[in-house]
């Protein structure tokens, strides 16, 4: 299989899998090393036309759904599921008009992924609930006032919103109530439950179907509890409340609550999320709705704390995690992890927007935001484009002219679950990836081991935007005692059903059908379907799950080992002879990937904190393949007189006085001047007519540089450094240090002062422990 | 490494009367204080990212626990560096003595330190780094450019002498942390006022 089909397979379906021919028994898959696993982006843009508007036919027997893989008999009007190989009659509006010239789109072979909008009643428009922290800085809250009223105006006309602020205590605002501000407090030491919310702001716990529903049951509820609903209240159409909130946000001042010199602010952002995830409980079940928190400091009261307000008490490290020296952690995971359940069972979002110089407790945080599928921001200040044009691209929109229902809606989904059926021959081991166990249990799909999220064939994601990327993994459950018959296929089939912003309910269907390698003694097959970049991610992610139970030095041995045992079964090579030792090209790369996933912030913990490399490690686990792999191997451009842009070496040798490289991290993107080239434009020849070339070389990179950021979500940090400056480093530490201050020959390249080992040492070794007999 | 045990044996007797001896490290970007405290920690030279949150370490040797802050030296992460003056045991401020053009600023931000109620009584060892390239200030001309002339004096022997009590514990000293020189005489020094 070549890259070009890969691709296409990604373009079509959105997935990558690690091998694309697969082992035919349980024991030579265990031997291929790497995990059969497929990277899954259930919303990726997909060429096909405009969702289909009518409901998915369903086997009777396994609830497969119709696609192209499946025998259709055209005289009997009979279908034949690939997956259950049961006998299904097509409904008779399909039987009528069926032949094999006139196809459904689902049975069209190259729609071999398919979206339908269900014809079932739509979950009404979505929620956005505003939580922000007023323990900041004026300037800090300023800016974040400033976004979130520009916020509302990218909001669609029929959006409900609602406004919640905090610091010692929580004040739900009652946007409804236009006369003046009225707000009602929550303590903020205290955890709320659901129904304590709906006492205290005296709300119905009304389910609320589509907007015309709302009102008869708004008054029956009124009728029997005494109690009003909270649309119209606490929650507003944006149309009608964007004045409101705008005036309650103009008037909104700095926590008054006093801080002494050796305390920290008193915060609760715990009790703000209970209360702000039970009035979304009480007043939009199962409806699309995200809790959008802003937070500039850490929760230092009341459910959720994450350190004592008294600065003596630090703020936990990774050692203290470690030894479990951290008095609060315990309890504010579990209290999170309790608001993530209940968030997730209806549907709704939680994002967190932290904006600190130090860390906010998102490490505790983490359960919630990854369980409900929200999207989180790492920065240093409210005030700051990693902040400001992310919070706008939450908000991005379909293009007006996007074919069907799809135009002009916003981009993000709510309440996604994805399930997954295979063929008998292979279940699934489990998924690494923002989602949630739908503990399905055993079932014909089902592995014994587990790998990541296993146990189920099914998970919640939740918030789902079109780079949300699931990993699942495999297990080959053949036992190989009869050789496979050479035509056999396998297959799988994806089912997301998630609810579209414009409040319909929508289904994916993406079904795959590969190969068997059926020979257990002919490996080249499996070899050349080798998928190293989506290989690299899948271990990735595994590196990083592991994390969390286990320690790192641990799991760096692990990804070493691993990486030996692949190479010494697919190398060519003589035993004990590593100068023998070559790669094939589908394997080429792979070593040098986990070289860098080694070095890299998710398994270096040291100048990290926790918050950081939870932050780091969530968004590796969410993003597709092409995003993650820039992750674990940046990619450097180098700009020069003597040659047109072109991809650079990451390596001290690319680093001349006389180019400017630019590295894009995905976190941050940075342009590096090399010492000529700092000193020419410093000089200003860029400004001289003569000169234009130089201007022109200037400006080169900081377009490419432009069109990064352009594209991505959350923005990253951009940097602009010269050689031998302080944030030089940025890209320094990225570099193999093929060049370091023990180094003889230091011209040639950027001296790295570091005792790390250089690609070629890395190399070096591992030819030679692959090749030891 | 004898140099290096040398070191931890150093910061072993720092803490021995207080139990655990909280130090900052600080100075501006680029100074070398993640890379000293990955120095102290693992005996490795690392190039790190500019820090972003401050880090804080544990450096065990025997029963005895240290806690090191590192701080980010970057304009907007220096807003921070007050936060952490509660309970502050000694400050370690790095200049790079390579990069002569941002003296005056690490001048002022030692000066503002210098001038906190909460760290007046609080030791300074002052390291100026980088003395492994060839261009970099000497040990005169980095005391010239940070207004440190007169200073507590490099002797460790005078703990006991109760004049000089009324003197601030302050001192430079000059030192490679990529060649693992220097700064073991300046905790040496730091060492005595625990």
């Amino acid at each position: 299989m070549d890259i070009s089909s890969i691709q296409a397979q990604e373009e079509r379906d959105g997935v990558r899998l690690s091998w694309n021919v697969w082992p035919s028994s349980r024991l030579e898959a265990t031997r291929i090393v790497i995990p059969i696993g497929a990277l899954y982006t259930p919303l990726k843009p997909i060429g096909n036309p405009p969702p289909l508007i009518y409901d998915p036919i369903r086997c009777n027997g396994c609830g497969a759904l119709l696609n192209p893989y499946c025998q259709v008999d055209y005289r009997t009007k009979l279908w034949t599921c690939p997956f259950c190989l049961g006998r299904n009659h097509f409904p008779p509006h399909y039987a009528e008009n069926i032949t094999e010239t006139n196809l459904p789109a689902e049975l069209i072979p190259q729609f071999t992924t398919v979206e339908y909008e269900l014809q079932a009643r739509g979950a009404g428009p979505p929620v956005f609930l505003f939580v922000l922290d007023t323990c900041l800085p004026e300037s800090e809250l300023d800016s974040l006032k400033d976004s979130i009223q520009q916020t509302l105006n990218l909001l669609p006309e029929n959006a409900l919103v609602g406004l919640i602020t905090f610091g010692a205590h929580v004040l739900v605002h009652e946007i409804g109530f236009g006369e003046c501000h009225k707000s009602v407090a929550f303590r903020g030491a205290k955890d709320y439950t659901t129904q304590r919310v709906q006492e205290l702001l005296n709300v119905s716990g009304a389910a609320r179907g589509g907007q015309g529903a709302a009102q008869p049951q708004g008054q029956q509820q009124q009728a029997a509890g005494g109690r009003e609903p909270a649309i119209g209240r606490y929650l507003m159409t944006v149309g009608d409340c964007s004045f409101t909130v705008e005036s309650i946000l103009e008037d909104l001042q700095k926590d008054p609550w006093p801080v002494p010199g050796d305390q920290r602010s008193a915060r609760c952002t715990g009790a703000a999320l209970a209360v702000a995830v039970g009035l979304l409980e009480a007043s939009a079940p199962r409806q699309g709705a995200r809790v959008m928190l802003f937070v500039g400091g850490p929760s230092t009261v009341g459910p959720g704390m994450v350190v004592d307000k008294a600065r003596s008490e630090d703020m936990r490290s990774h050692q203290d995690i470690v030894k479990g020296n951290c008095p609060h952690l315990k309890a504010a995971t579990k209290f999170y992890g309790g608001l993530a359940d209940r968030a997730s069972a209806n549907g709704h979002v939680v994002d967190c927007f932290a904006c600190s110089l130090d860390q906010v407790g998102l490490h505790e945080m983490r359960t919630l935001i990854d369980k409900t599928g929200g999207v989180s921001i790492l920065g240093d200040s409210f005030t700051q484009s990693v902040f400001k044009e992310s919070l706008r691209r939450v908000f991005r929109r379909h293009a007006a002219d996007a074919p069907g229902p799809n135009a002009g809606a916003l981009v993000m989904g709510f309440g996604a679950t994805l399930e997954i059926i295979t063929s008998r021959e292979f279940k699934i081991a489990g998924a690494i990836g923002p989602c949630a166990s739908l503990k399905k249990g055993k079932s014909p799909y089902v592995a014994d081991t587990e790998i990541g999220q296993g146990g189920t064939n099914a998970w919640t994601i939740g918030g789902i935007d079109p780079t949300t990327t699931v990993a699942v993994y495999f297990e080959i459950t053949n036992a190989g005692n009869q050789p496979m018959p050479a035509h056999k296929r396998r297959y799988a089939q994806f089912i997301t059903q998630y609810q579209h912003a414009n409040g319909r309910y929508r289904l994916r269907s993406t079904t795959l059908c590969g190969a068997w390698q059926p020979d257990p003694n002919d490996s080249a097959p499996v070899a050349r379907s080798f998928d190293q970049e989506a290989a690299a991610v899948l271990m990735a992610r595994v590196a990083v799950h592991r994390t969390e139970t286990e320690e790192v030095p641990d799991i760096l041995r692990w990804v070493d080992r691993s990486l030996i045992r692949l190479c010494a079964k697919f190398a060519d090579y003589r035993k004990d002879d590593p100068s023998s030792f070559r790669l094939p090209h589908e394997f080429a790369v792979y070593p040098q990937f986990v070289f860098n996933l080694r070095r890299s912030q998710f398994l270096q913990l040291f100048n990290s904190s926790p918050d950081e490399a939870s932050y780091y490690r969530m968004v590796l686990t969410r993003e597709n393949a092409s995003n993650s792999l820039v992750m674990i191997q940046p990619t450097l451009m180098s700009y020069s007189f003597q040659a047109p842009p072109q991809p650079a070496m990451l390596d001290a040798s690319s680093v001349r006085p006389d180019v400017i490289l630019l590295l894009d991290t995905f976190f941050y993107v940075i342009v590096f001047h090399g010492e000529t080239i700092a000193a020419w434009r410093d000089q200003g020849y860029q400004d001289h007519e003569e000169h234009v070339h130089f201007k022109n070389l200037l400006h080169q990179p900081l377009e490419d540089a432009n069109a990064i950021m352009d594209a991505r979500f959350p923005v990253p940090r951009y940097i602009i450094a010269d050689q031998h400056k302080s944030e030089a480093r940025f890209l320094i530490c990225k570099l193999n240090p093929s060049v370091t201050h023990n180094s003889t020959d230091i011209h040639a390249g950027q001296v790295i002062p570091t005792d790390d080992v250089s690609l070629k040492v890395f190399m070096e070794h591992l030819m030679k422990l692959s090749v030891e007999s | 490494m004898w140099l290096f045990d040398w070191v931890f044996n150093v910061l072993a007797n720092l803490g021995a009367s207080a139990g655990s001896a909280k130090i900052l490290f600080l100075g501006l970007d680029n100074a070398g204080k993640t890379t000293l405290l990955h120095m102290l920690k693992e005996n490795r030279v690392q190039i790190h990212q500019p820090t972003l949150h401050p880090n804080q370490d544990e450096l065990i040797i025997g029963n005895i626990r240290f806690k090191t802050f590192d701080l980010g030296g970057h304009e907007t992460a220096r807003r921070l560096w007050k936060d952490y003056f509660t309970t502050v045991d000694g400050v370690v401020y790095m200049v790079d003595a390579l990069d002569r053009g941002r003296f005056p600023e690490a001048k002022r931000e030692l000066d503002y330190l210098l001038t906190c109620d909460e760290l007046a009584a609080v030791p300074f060892l002052v390291l100026g780094n980088k003395i492994d390239a060839h261009s970099a200030a000497s040990e005169d001309d980095l005391r010239y450019a940070l207004g440190l002339f007169e200073t507590f004096g490099k002797d460790t022997a005078r703990r006991n002498n109760d004049d000089d009590n009324k003197i601030r514990p302050i001192e430079l000293f000059m030192c490679s942390v990529i060649r693992k020189m220097g700064y073991a005489d300046g905790f040496r020094w730091l060492a005595q006022f625990f």
